[in-house]
């Protein structure tokens, strides 16, 4: 339990008194991708984002723990600089804040006194943008305003190799991303998975040609239905989900 | 020509006049003509401007003692204007050719200002004004733009100062390809009032303009937009647009947002918007995902709906200086 991240006890949550999760149990260590797979509306989006904290969801029975915390107890910017992340599937944007000083705000407040200084911070952003193959005209643009698709993808992914999370929740980041975008992503989360846990939400099998899942689940009706290796991913491609619900 | 005393009195029924009247904008009583002290300007040449028949011009015009020119052509200036004393007064004219641009800082402990400005454009002319009156001062602000031919005006106003406020802008658009880009910020806080009237007159046709209003509002603060977009008779292929957005962040907090078309030519294009919310509840949480306390993820939240005002200013000394005025103010605000 030493290299547990996130442990989640039979959670049910509901969204204006409709039920959305119906019973989940997951533990995720460091160092472990954990893959959800599953059709629209099965509730992958609202595990990922009442894991973050997010106000409309309400926790009606069971539990989260964070590095052995009840998660309850924490507000979401905590959460946040105790070292989670998520990679939001649609990301808001903020008009008329730049991309650099929000970047800039967001490292300052999740490393605290570990932050860099301005000049490394600068050093550590052009490195991950350059990784990223993102012009330094970025910065200077209004988060997420006017963004396409792949851009705020590669922006939440900025992010997250920045804050260099403990754990990180991947919504759907691969939606929308051309193939060489996708191999970009998937480096990015390549390069934190070995020292985080990482739980990636996808629709699709083709990102896991570049990152390697320690477990897949498949989400039905708000429940786990089946969990499996990377193996499972194929078979849902073959076979889609009907398989699984009889 | 009338003189201010001679001018009736308007009334609250009339567009300009509905949320400030003149009675409460007046440092006095509405039939004096109060002795002022004048306006300092950092530089300018002395110079006289027409009296008006409009009562809020005509009124600076009486009291004022002082009235400077400045010449720009193809520079970067800026330019203080400090107000103090009881009564503070001053006329500015403003001449532009080529790519200039003129930042004004209106500051000062005065209990009332009264601002009067009229500027002709040639070139193209980038503007700020920056209201950093002191936060229990009462400020009036009547301005004249003509923009002429092939000629552009970016005008931002910064408006964060002052405790009573009423600002009445007017612009034309003289000649065939003009074109202005407007934008103003206005904070309010406290039980501040900012009342900005905005008139544009497309009194000719194939000329450009947009008007973007942004009022952040907290405390029991009172914000006010009205815009008047005037398209002459005959002026087609005119293209005009006006939003007005408020940002309400406490429950005392109002916003008026009022734009008004008068179009008397077939051939435009004219549209205008106006919407009032507080804060979004996705941008607060997707900044605070991101490790920002509460107050932090809203101070950024406002910081930007307020720069973002200025998002057709292309000017970049002109958006530095506005952004850093504004950082300046709500660091204060935030510090008591």
């Amino acid at each position: 339990m030493g290299d547990e991240v996130l442990a989640i006890h039979d959670l049910h949550v509901s969204v204006e008194g409709n039920e959305i999760i119906k019973g989940i149990s997951l533990s995720i260590n460091l160092g472990e991708v954990h893959v959800i797979m599953g059709r629209n509306g099965a509730g992958k989006s609202t595990l990922a984002n009442v894991i973050m904290g997010h106000p409309a969801y309400e926790v009606t029975s069971g539990n989260i723990t964070y590095n052995g915390k009840d998660l309850d107890e924490m507000e979401v910017f905590e959460r946040a600089r105790a070292g989670m992340f998520l990679s939001f599937q649609y990301p808001s944007s903020i008009p008329g804040v730049q991309v650099g000083t929000f970047l800039r705000k967001s490292v300052t407040a999740v490393r605290g006194e570990s932050a860099p200084s301005a000049r490394e911070f600068r050093k550590e952003l052009k490195s991950h943008m350059e990784a990223l193959d993102m012009d330094k005209s970025f910065l200077s643009r209004y988060v997420n305003d006017g963004f396409s698709g792949g851009e705020k993808k590669r922006l939440e992914i900025l992010q997250m190799l920045l804050l260099n999370p403990n754990l990180a929740l991947l919504d759907e980041t691969d939606s929308g991303l051309d193939i060489d975008a996708l191999r970009v992503v998937a480096e990015g989360i390549n390069s934190i998975g070995s020292t985080s846990g990482c739980l990636l939400i996808t629709h699709y099998q083709r990102l896991l040609d570049h990152v390697k899942p320690t477990y897949v689940h498949v989400m039905i009706d708000g429940k786990i239905v089946k969990t499996g290796g990377a193996e499972l991913a194929l078979d849902l491609e073959a076979k889609g989900y009907d398989w699984l619900e009889a | 020509m009338m003189n201010y005393p001679n001018i009736t009195i308007p009334l609250r029924s009339e567009h300009l006049w509905r949320y400030t009247s003149w009675k409460r904008i007046h440092p006095t009583n509405v039939d004096e003509i109060p002795t002022a002290d004048p306006v300092k300007f950092s530089e300018g040449e002395d110079s006289k401007i027409e009296d008006s028949d409009e009562i809020a011009r005509s009124f600076i015009h009486s009291v004022s003692k002082i009235c400077k020119r400045i010449n720009l052509v193809g520079e970067n200036k800026e330019v203080d204007l400090r107000c103090s004393g009881h009564i503070c007064a001053g006329e500015l004219e403003i001449n532009s050719e080529g790519d200039s641009s003129l930042i004004l800082r209106i500051s000062g402990d005065a209990g009332w200002t009264g601002i009067r400005l009229i500027g002709t454009v040639s070139g193209n002319l980038s503007v700020a004004v920056v209201n950093d009156l002191s936060k229990d001062g009462h400020f009036l602000r009547a301005e004249d733009w003509t923009i002429n031919r092939d000629s552009s005006l970016e005008f931002a106003t910064l408006s964060v100062g002052g405790f009573l406020n009423k600002s009445d802008i007017r612009v034309k658009l003289a000649g065939k390809g003009a074109e202005l880009r407007a934008g103003i910020a206005s904070n309010g806080h406290a039980s501040r009032h900012d009342d900005h009237h905005f008139e544009i007159d497309h009194s000719i046709g194939y000329t450009t303009s947009s008007l973007v209003m942004h009022a952040a509002c907290s405390g029991s603060s009172h914000s006010i937009g009205t815009g008047l977009l005037k398209i002459a008779d005959g002026a087609d292929g005119s293209d005009a647009a006006q939003v007005f957005r408020n940002l309400l962040l406490s429950e005392k907090a109002r916003a008026e947002a009022i734009p008004e078309l008068e179009v008397l030519a077939d051939d435009v294009k004219a549209a205008h918007g106006a919407a009032s919310a507080p804060i979004d509840e996705n941008q607060l949480h997707y900044l605070s995902s991101r490790g920002l306390s509460k107050s932090q993820a809203s101070s950024l939240i406002v910081e930007g709906f307020l720069m973002d005002a200025f998002r057709h200013v292309k000017n970049d000394i002109v958006v530095d200086c506005l952004r850093t005025r504004l950082l300046v103010h709500l660091e204060c605000l935030i510090n008591g």
